[in-house]
């Protein structure tokens, strides 16, 4: 409650005098209206029968993302509140749920031109990749892979320098994972340095992360405009994880459990060719020591099918070590339209997912949009392991 | 007068005479041009009304809020109202698209265009005079008003055109018309220049760009960009910094 006065009163406090050079305060927002339907498998090893996750197979959402701004030449003010009403059935009933939160908020103050400082929820996120991105310690799932999604800030303070010569240095207090954060917070309290230079055609950073109680993290990522229509780009990490679950290829030993694993590296390779059209084709390779290796991925299945809620609970972040993503989409800079293919195949299981979303303006306030998602694969393999496929569409509304 | 003050004399007025009837300069021509095109300035802040129209179909009118120093610029979606806060932001030859919800900045090529014929580099402040090297061709009439023609080539990569003719008025040394080429000569597109508007700059008063129309060569396609709202002030380099968009 004190949080919402102080942005009232922040906001309030820009806005006022709209008249008065520099001062401005505007809102808008969009309303969501979709459902989703998501065809389980009935031969799950990790969720048979939808016992463990209880996954909704029928969901309808009604959500309203809002964007508020107030600013004057020292002080600018952002927030993204967010409200959901959804209900959601399976074969074990219907549960409706409702939220609201700040997905994202920042108060800057522009100390001098080059000098900024800032306290907010802000995505800490950053690198060209599409699929994953290995160079955030936050969100090595991105969000991109699912157009609905949103990813919601880190709670922060920040720190910046802006030079002249196309470098930028941060330094952020991490203070928690924002408004997911749990009580056992793996961020709570941690120091993030990064620094930022720009070429002429070229763009790279490099990252630093210090937790309490784990080991740094590392990473770097870098793009290059190669011509005009070519871009690649990659991002390198080097981090430990923590709650790991280790499944040897020998199917005699169980799973076992490490606190924190060794330090392991993850690496993405891309490029991203625009056609004349303006549509853009994209290829990145993933590989992640994190992941399991053919034959770990073969045990940790055989082991699910006696201990599902390990292997479900704890499972990496990605099952595989190595992945090819492809994207085949419409011009980003066409307002009218947008499409977007996306084709995942998982190199050490050998199974794919194709994605395809789509969204098309009504009127300058409305636009219809679709997403599929179709996993070609068994239960015993990643994409294919939970749900055969599924698909949501919608409306969404722009106001005011 | 003596024979020596008669040769000075003689030699004064040939050089004087020279200077005067001499070809203009196509890099101060250029610079001078640019200026009216938000170049050379410590900043340029200006609202860009976008129309286009590919043959009968009549696309979606945008409206832009751009930021521009030197080879930096943000575009700033204010219309259509379901692309607003988006931004395009331009650093050198990279550049990166973001919108509120989306997860992380997108890269974008130089090949993406920004709607219809205009390019990125079209919304931006323009910077001939830096990207081109330029040569003096001869002298045309364009409605009426004389002009020197100035046949510009790309001095690096990341212009947005390898070729451009530049037709810049002789009386209000402002560009009136371009036609942009490709790098084996081909013509990609035309543009026409209005300059209704004005800027106070350094004590002085200088026409400024306000409309810009740019035809298809090759397709029967048009783009109008209308300028306006246009302040000219320093802006600090943070504004061009990525992690600092949202």
């Amino acid at each position: 409650m004190r949080l919402v006065v102080f942005f009232l009163c922040t906001y309030a406090t820009l806005a006022s005098a709209g008249e008065s050079v520099g001062k401005s305060a505007s809102w808008n927002g969009t309303l969501y209206g979709y459902s989703n339907h998501t065809s389980l498998r009935n031969d799950s090893l990790l969720n048979p029968g939808n016992t463990i996750a209880r996954m909704p197979q029928r969901s309808d959402h009604l959500e309203a993302r809002l964007n508020i701004k107030a600013e004057n030449q020292s002080l600018r003010f952002t927030a993204r509140p967010i409200v959901t009403l959804r209900e959601e059935r399976n074969a074990y009933g219907a549960t409706a749920q409702q939220e609201a939160y700040l997905s994202q908020w920042q108060l800057r103050l522009k100390a001098s031109d080059y000098v900024n400082l800032s306290a907010g929820r802000e995505v800490l996120n950053w690198g060209a990749a599409q699929f994953r991105s290995p160079s955030s310690p936050f969100y090595f799932n991105n969000g991109r892979s699912n157009p609905m999604s949103e990813l919601s800030g880190m709670d922060i303070l920040k720190a910046s320098l802006t030079t002249d010569d196309m470098g930028s240095l941060y330094l952020v207090k991490v203070l928690d994972s924002g408004y997911a954060s749990q009580a056992q917070d793996p961020w709570r309290n941690s120091w993030l340095l990064k620094y930022d230079q720009y070429g002429d055609d070229w763009a790279a950073g490099l990252v630093g992360l210090k937790a309490a109680n784990r080991a740094a993290f590392y990473s770097m990522q870098g793009q290059y405009t190669v011509n005009d229509g070519m871009l690649i780009y990659g991002e390198l990490a080097s981090s430990t994880q923590t709650a790991v679950l280790n499944s040897p290829a020998d199917i005699t030993l169980p799973y076992s459990i490490t606190p924190e694993s060794a330090r392991k590296s993850t690496g993405l390779l891309g490029w991203a060719y625009t056609l004349q059209n303006g549509q853009s084709i994209i290829g990145e390779y993933l590989h992640d020591e994190n992941g399991y290796n053919r034959a770990e991925q073969r045990a940790y299945f055989q082991r699910a099918s006696a201990q599902p809620g390990i292997a479900l609970g704890l499972a990496p972040r990605l099952l595989g070590r190595d992945y090819l993503h492809l994207v085949w989409q419409s011009n980003l800079m066409e307002s009218e339209e947008y499409w977007r293919w996306m084709l995942t195949h998982g190199i050490t299981s050998g199974d794919n997912e194709l994605a395809g979303y789509g969204e098309y303006s009504l009127n300058p306030h409305l636009s219809a949009f679709m997403l599929g998602v179709l996993t070609m694969g068994s239960s015993r393999q990643e994409f294919s392991a939970l749900q055969h496929n599924s698909i949501t569409a919608g409306l969404k509304i722009v106001f005011p | 007068m003596n024979a020596i003050s008669r040769l000075s004399l003689f030699f004064g007025g040939i050089l004087f005479c020279g200077s005067v009837l001499a070809a203009p300069d196509a890099e101060s021509l250029l610079k001078h041009s640019d200026q009216a095109r938000g170049g050379n300035l410590p900043g340029i802040i200006w609202e860009i009304n976008l129309t286009s129209r590919d043959g009968d179909k009549q696309g979606e009118p945008q409206r832009l809020r751009v930021m521009a120093v030197d080879e930096s610029s943000v575009a700033e979606t204010l219309e259509p109202a379901r692309f607003r806060g988006s931004k395009l932001l331009q650093r050198e030859r990279n550049m990166w698209l973001t919108r509120p919800g989306l997860s992380k900045p997108i890269p974008i090529s130089p090949r993406q265009r920004m709607s219809g014929q205009a390019s990125n580099g079209d919304i931006a402040a323009t910077n001939y005079a830096g990207d081109y090297n330029a040569v003096l061709s001869g002298s045309e009439t364009i409605d009426g008003e004389a002009c020197h023609v100035l046949d510009l080539t790309a001095k690096h990569k990341r212009t947005t055109y390898d070729k451009v003719r530049y037709w810049i008025s002789v009386k209000r040394e402002v560009g009136v018309k371009a036609e942009f080429f490709s790098l084996s000569g081909k013509l990609l597109k035309s543009a026409r220049f209005e300059y209704n508007n004005s800027i106070q700059h350094q004590g002085h008063r200088i026409p400024f760009v306000s409309r810009m129309t740019i035809r298809d060569a090759l397709i029967d396609a048009e783009t109008t960009m209308d300028f306006g709202t246009i302040k000219v002030q320093e802006i600090s380099p943070s504004e061009f910094d990525l992690g600092q968009l949202q």
